[in-house]
């Protein structure tokens, strides 16, 4: 008998309300409760207005939901402080953003590096992991070179490397191709695939469907709720 | 820890060079100016310091009495202490020495030279009185000064101007057509606190100025007499002593005024210090405002590089930067600069200090205090300047941060 595989996120009724000035509240998640599975390639797809950015928020441990309960790797993180969600992001999360958000002024090698700072990892072994992680994402001897040296889908491996590099439990991956074209956007959604294969979980939020296309587990929100979640290839709209 | 935030603080505001500068170039000029200006006040200190103590400070002066009309303060009355009255304070306990000067401005001729300059009719205790020393030649004596001897003892400048490279010792001189001996030659002093050349100056005995080149008015009074003193803190009671034999002298009914001052060294001495002290301390304060102008530039830039690095906190946030981490490197960006500022203007300071100093020719001290205060100057101002900036960084949602544009 196969071990059954670990859980990496567990939502349990999960809901988010946002309190306006003025005693006005608006619910933009209600009830949200799923398992993502380690090793699983997961798109969350939603139009604007959905919730899905503010589940991603959530999910990546940037903003707390207001009841529910959130399980990280097991561990509840729905109350943790701001120093120790603070924590988990360097430790056990990777993001990859829609705009890169790389330093310019910074060579590729600081930027992938950057998450290991904050871990208190040394100079040198920082370095040799970045140089590490870029090979794995195809850019080897870029290192020493600044981001507006290279082009927007090699920028995009800069940042995948990034969130790569402290070995994380799971990468958000927010938009990835949003500022990219169409081949680049390929390319970059094969190394996604590529990642996924070698066992890394990976959580895509997008609301394109040929981006969403590379996933295998598709979570549709619409109006707060969880309208679909299933294989992606049994989705039809 | 400490080593990595200031690394990436170290980067962070090496990417801006230029603005960099010229916000730290704010804090240079700050600081470069206050350490100028305290060296100017511990300069004029330091002379003043140094002018008394060439004057001697256990001194009491006697003079005439101001005159006071009206409630208005005029100059000085007419002379009221005779020669007499002086050596007759000599005896007074705790009293070291008594002298007392006849004072004019002649026109000195040697040969085909001739000079202005102030005669002193003194007696020989003038010298301890006063802290002057003989360079060549003897002092006139006592017994010179009751006979009115025609002997003179000359300053650095009147050698100079009159004899030039010939030694003046057994020359005769003239004033005001009176022929006079050099018996001796002073050592220089140089200039006093008002500007004024205390080389140009001949010492003779009192009484050779009174029959020779002041007239018979009031032949035996003296225009100022000295008192020196035992010790400092013997000051006020000699004081009180001769205020009370000068008054016995002088037949001065009790309740009436004196006709004759006294003025303590000490307590002059203190006026001018605490004069020279308020100047110092407001002329640093002067500068300061510089340093406040300095210190705004630094929160300006840090408020500035805060918004734009708007994105780069959410990500850094984002990536597991800690709050505390955020808050730390905008903190050591800004004492970076504060510190480099500081310490440039510190140098920049003593180096303009010394450089004034070999231009004045005065001697500028470099003092412990100028690195004191830009010290503080460079955690206050980093601290104060950098914690609002700092503060607003750590506060940002990561959410709003990475959406900013």
């Amino acid at each position: 008998m196969t071990k059954s595989p670990e859980i990496v996120i567990e939502v349990k009724d999960l809901c988010k309300t946002y309190f306006m000035s003025g005693g006005a509240s608006q619910v933009v998640l209600k009830h949200l409760s799923f398992k993502i599975y380690s090793g699983e390639f997961v798109a969350i797809m939603g139009h604007s207005g959905s919730g899905k950015s503010t589940l991603m928020n959530i999910l990546g441990c940037l903003d707390r939901p207001t009841t529910g309960g959130y399980f990280l790797a097991e561990e509840p993180v729905a109350q943790a402080t701001d120093a120790e969600l603070a924590d988990i992001r360097g430790s056990k999360i990777g993001f990859v953003f829609q705009n890169f958000n790389l330093m310019m002024k910074r060579t590729i090698a600081d930027n992938v590096s950057l998450p290991l700072i904050y871990q208190g990892v040394s100079d040198h072994e920082r370095r040799e992991r970045a140089i590490e992680m870029l090979k794995r994402v195809g850019l080897e001897g870029y290192e020493n070179r600044l981001p507006t040296q290279i082009s927007g889908g090699m920028q995009q491996r800069v940042a995948i490397a990034r969130a790569l590099i402290n070995n994380p439990k799971i990468i958000f991956a927010d938009e990835p191709t949003g500022n990219l074209d169409t081949r680049t956007s390929d390319e970059i959604m094969n190394l996604f695939a590529d990642l996924n294969k070698q066992g890394i979980t990976i959580v895509l939020v997008t609301h394109e469907e040929d981006v969403a296309d590379y996933a295998k587990r598709l979570i549709k929100i619409t109006d707060g709720q969880v309208e679909y979640d299933g294989p992606r290839k049994d989705y039809h709209p | 820890m400490i080593y990595q935030i200031l690394k990436e603080a170290w980067i962070s505001i090496s990417a801006y060079k230029m603005r960099t500068f010229l916000t730290m170039l704010g804090i240079v000029i700050g600081v470069a100016a206050v350490v100028l200006m305290v060296a100017a006040g511990q300069t004029v200190q330091n002379e003043i310091t140094k002018t008394f103590d060439s004057m001697g400070t256990n001194l009491i002066i006697l003079g005439p009495a101001e005159v006071v009309s009206g409630g208005v303060r005029g100059g000085r009355g007419r002379p009221s202490i005779t020669f007499d009255d002086v050596e007759s304070l000599r005896n007074l306990k705790d009293v070291e020495a008594v002298s007392y000067i006849v004072a004019t401005a002649v026109q000195a001729v040697y040969g085909s030279n001739n000079y202005g300059v102030n005669v002193r009719g003194t007696t020989p205790d003038f010298l301890k009185v006063n802290n002057w020393e003989i360079e060549t030649g003897v002092p006139f004596t006592e017994k010179d000064v009751k006979t009115g001897k025609p002997y003179v003892l000359i300053g650095q400048t009147v050698i100079d101007e009159l004899f030039g490279l010939q030694n003046p010792l057994g020359k005769v001189l003239r004033l005001k057509g009176q022929p006079f001996t050099v018996i001796g030659t002073l050592k220089a002093k140089g200039d006093n606190l008002m500007g004024q050349d205390e080389d140009n100056v001949i010492l003779t005995p009192a009484t050779a100025v009174r029959q020779r080149l002041r007239g018979s008015y009031r032949p035996n009074y003296t225009d100022v007499a000295f008192v020196k003193v035992t010790e400092e803190n013997k000051m006020e009671m000699v004081a009180k002593r001769i205020e009370y034999q000068l008054r016995a002298r002088h037949h001065i009914k009790e309740g009436a005024d004196n006709d004759f001052s006294i003025n303590l060294m000490t307590e002059m001495v203190e006026k001018v210090r605490s004069i020279g002290l308020i100047l110092s301390i407001l002329l640093s304060a002067i500068a300061s405002i510089s340093l406040v102008v300095g210190s705004i530039g630094i929160m300006n830039m840090m408020l500035v590089s805060v918004t734009e690095r708007t994105r780069e906190i959410g990500t850094r946030k984002a990536l597991g930067a800690p709050n505390r981490w955020i808050m730390t490197q905008f903190l050591a960006e800004s004492l970076i600069i504060s510190f480099m500022g500081s310490f440039v203007g510190l140098i920049l300071g003593v180096v303009l200090s010394q450089i004034a100093g070999v231009i004045y020719d005065k001697d500028v001290p470099i003092s412990i205090l100028s690195v004191i205060i830009s010290a503080s100057v460079a955690v206050l101002v980093g601290v104060i300047s950098g914690i609002m900036p700092a503060r607003k960084a750590m506060k940002l949602d990561p959410i709003e941060a990475l959406r900013y544009q």
